[in-house]
């Protein structure tokens, strides 16, 4: 989908879109929001809707941000002491490595 | 189920293998076409013009590869362990134990993989290498075509330590073997845990192309690091069980993953045992005071490597005897049936775990319920015309086991050999029955052929076969020739069987006059060692077994671990202490003896075999068996309690595998190979740029021709 065509009302709807849907544990949404709508918000000169998608831009890279935190350390966490946990560890793996504790 | 390394990997029946061999492993033996592998005497690396395969041109690959595998018990991991993609080594034929130092400090090539004649597989040589594992890529053991004269034993000194009668809380003067060591040659090695992988290769033709590959490429001239290209072998024997047992069961029980894979599977195959009276299967419980003589030997036996256990000596010869003694009290006891009924047993995993047997107690025990005094006779082998009985101690029925000593000594009298008595502090030998006594005292005596300590100098070895046994034969005989020929062991044991039969008559209450009728046959005890031993696939085999098992009789040495045993010993028992009966096939394969009989099904079993092939070549006629051979399964309490950590029983497990293979190649030097690396990235950015360049120059290099109209 070319931005370039989109009325300002749609590209604002749109950025809404992704940045609600982000909060249903899909932080790609708001990955995306960033990317997408990163020259929008803060390349393009000014128009109406500019700020409020400027907003949301900004609270999607911060909601992005935190998730980034949150799953480095806990995969950090896991791949670490998964051989550790014994039983815990392997009921939370989905596949588990054959020959390596 | 499935690979069992002990006993067999039988499918359904113990969860491991199945009958038709190892169905989960998938031992891939790749094999180069034959017209690409290197001729003897020539260079390895030249081949024939017709081999276009570039894979064939780098890679031999070994034909015949045994691999040591991992087992686990509740609280360690034994065996070997390669990495997934295999393990690389620089070839390295190790000359004496001084030449260590090049393989763990000096060599300037690291990881190595030894080449080890088996006169220096030992106990130092391997603790030595194990603990620098850093820098030994694996192990190839070179097998020789004759057994060590200075005697091999893998297993531990003192066997079934643990697991045994004689344990701290019963006398600590007795528990491990502080009083007698078992197996004095036994340097442990197949207990102790490796990180890289050790195969075994016989000594032949393929072995030489490798030592050869070693003295072209790898030498070192005159204290100089040998240069580069090298020879390198690559090992695969990925396991994938790890840490202990209550790990891989728990492992192989998580079903949510896409791909549930199996990962281990516990020890266990079939105990065989039969009586000379019927038994009424349906029937619990017992009749009061009824008593029992049980007549047992072993089944099972393992080594260092995988499937290859012959266990001539401390198997073989123990049920050979045992089977010969059952037949030749067959008629006896049909005719004039002792008081009371005879047991002949075959357990599986004696060897090292024990389980079994207390298994099988318990089912006995269920079904006479314990109060009843039960006698047992075990015995293990017996050679050379001396046989040793070892008496137990503390145990209150002495009066009985003085009986049954006198029985055996009398018995033996009448055949020209002695029969030692050990002392009262001798305690008894590592065997089922110890694990009898551990749930409660019963008399019985243990019939071996040593009395201090075991004179069996490969125990639980791969070098425990025919040979140590002298079941030898004139040369130029056809197989068939030698199926009858009754070799010298044949004798010795047969007098063994004999003395056996007749004392378990006189035990069980038959007449003492009958003894002199009792008598084994040479030339069954012959065929015996020859099936076990030797060949399996003889005609005297053939003709015991039903038509859909004649695949299952291996080649040429019989794979003493795969589930053979149990089921040659399950047709031969019944062919030697039952009787042929005449009824249809469809009877016989549905447990009746007409269409209206439902109660013989619990009584007897019956078995339609081959028979024997006519000499015109025409359709064998085959015969229904009728006898009271019955199996009963061999697997550790602990996993029907499902108790993996348990310390009563044992929880020994078999790790599975994806392939085991080996391949030997020539490897370059990492410069060379970082080079050629370097070069071939360098030549893709060369091209990118070039790509670019000349992509944004366009139109002035290609607009010479056309002229704006």
């Amino acid at each position: 989908m070319n931005l370039e065509r989109l009325p300002n009302e749609e590209k604002l709807s749109l950025c809404r879109k992704y940045y609600l849907g982000g909060f249903a544990f899909l932080p790609f949404l708001w990955l995306v929001n960033v990317v997408w709508f990163f020259r929008e918000a803060f390349v393009k000169p000014a128009y109406t809707e500019q700020l409020q998608i400027k907003t949301y831009v900004k609270r999607s890279a911060l909601g992005l941000l935190l998730w980034i935190a949150v799953l480095t350390t806990w995969i950090t966490i896991f791949q670490h002491f998964r051989a550790e946990w014994g039983e815990v560890g392997d009921y939370l793996s989905f596949t588990i490595p054959l020959g390596i504790p | 189920m499935s690979c069992s390394p002990l006993w067999v990997n039988t499918p359904d029946r113990s969860g491991k293998r199945t009958a038709t061999g190892p169905a989960c492993h998938i031992r891939r033996i790749s094999g180069c076409d034959p017209a690409c592998l290197p001729g003897e005497g020539r260079s390895s690396f030249t081949f024939s013009a017709s081999c276009n395969s570039v894979e064939k041109k780098i890679y031999v690959h070994l034909n015949y590869t045994v691999p040591c595998v991992r087992l686990l018990n509740a609280t360690h991991q034994i065996g070997c362990q390669s990495s997934l993609s295999g393990d690389v080594g620089v070839l390295h034929v190790l000359e004496s134990e001084e030449n260590l130092d090049w393989v763990l400090s000096s060599g300037p090539n690291p990881p190595y993989m030894v080449i080890l004649e088996s006169s220096l597989f030992t106990r130092s040589v391997m603790m030595k290498l194990k603990n620098g594992s850093s820098r030994v890529a694996g192990i190839v053991v070179v097998a020789p075509n004759t057994n060590p004269v200075e005697g091999f034993s893998p297993h531990t000194s003192c066997p079934n330590e643990n697991t045994g009668v004689y344990s701290e809380s019963y006398d600590p003067t007795l528990a491990h073997c502080n009083v007698t060591v078992w197996n004095p040659l036994g340097n442990g090695l197949s207990y102790e845990e490796y990180d890289f992988p050790i195969f075994s290769l016989k000594d032949d033709n393929d072995t030489q192309v490798i030592r050869q590959c070693y003295l072209n490429h790898n030498q070192a001239v005159n204290g100089s690091s040998p240069r580069y290209p090298l020879c390198a072998m690559q090992l695969y024997s990925h396991m994938s069980a790890v840490t202990d047992t209550a790990t891989c069961m728990r492992r192989n029980d998580i079903n949510f993953s896409i791909s549930p894979e199996m990962v281990c599977d516990p020890l266990g195959d079939f105990n065989v045992w039969a009586s000379t009276r019927p038994l009424n299967n349906t029937e619990k419980g017992h009749k009061m005071w009824e008593k029992v003589v049980i007549a047992a030997a072993r089944l099972d036996s393992r080594s260092f490597f995988f499937d290859v256990a012959p266990g001539a000596e401390s198997g073989a010869s123990g049920f050979i005897t045992l089977l010969a003694a059952a037949h030749a009290l067959r008629n006896v006891t049909q005719e004039a049936q002792p008081n009371r009924t005879i047991f002949y047993t075959f357990f599986q995993g004696v060897s090292s775990f024990h389980t079994i047997v207390l298994n099988t107690a318990h089912c006995v025990h269920a079904k006479y319920n314990s109060v009843l005094p039960l006698l047992l006779m075990f015995f293990c082998f017996a050679d050379d015309y001396i046989v040793c009985i070892l008496c137990i101690k503390h145990f209150n029925d002495l009066f009985q086991v003085r009986k049954l000593i006198e029985n055996l000594q009398s018995a033996a009298a009448g055949l020209g050999f002695t029969v030692g008595e050990a002392g009262f502090s001798q305690p008894l030998p590592p065997s089922s029955f110890q694990r009898f006594l551990r749930a409660r005292q019963i008399p019985g005596v243990v019939i071996e052929n040593h009395q201090l300590n075991f004179t069996n100098r490969y125990y639980e070895s791969m070098y425990d076969n025919a040979e140590y046994l002298n079941v030898s034969y004139p040369p130029n005989l056809t197989p068939e020739e030698q199926l009858k020929f009754v070799t010298d062991t044949a004798k010795a044991l047969t007098e063994v069987a004999t003395m056996v039969a007749r004392a378990l008559y006189v035990q069980a209450g038959g007449a003492e006059n009958q003894q002199d009728n009792i008598n084994a046959d040479r030339q069954i005890v012959s065929q015996m060692l020859y099936g076990f031993l030797v060949r399996s696939n003889n005609s005297w085999f053939q003709q015991l077994i039903p038509s859909d098992l004649t695949s299952h009789l291996s080649k040429l040495i019989l794979n003493y671990t795969s589930s053979e045993p149990t089921l040659l010993v399950q047709y031969l028992l019944a062919n030697l202490t039952g009787s042929a009966i005449n009824i249809t096939q469809e009877n016989c394969q549905n447990q009746r003896e007409d269409e209206n009989d439902k109660e013989s099904k619990h009584m007897f079993t019956y078995m339609w075999v081959q028979g024997a092939a006519p000499p015109n070549n025409t359709k064998r006629e085959g015969f229904c068996v009728r006898s009271t051979v019955r199996l009963s399964r061999a697997v550790s309490p602990a996993f029907e309690l499902r108790d993996y950590t348990s310390k009563d029983y044992s929880t020994w497990t078999e790790s599975r595998w994806k392939s085991i293979k080996g391949r030997i190649f020539l490897v370059a030097s990492h410069e060379l190979e970082m080079l050629t690396l370097g070069v071939g990235v360098g030549v893709l950015l060369a091209s990118l740029l070039l790509t670019y360049i000349i992509s944004s120059k366009a139109d002035i290099l290609f607009s010479s021709g056309r002229e704006p109209t």
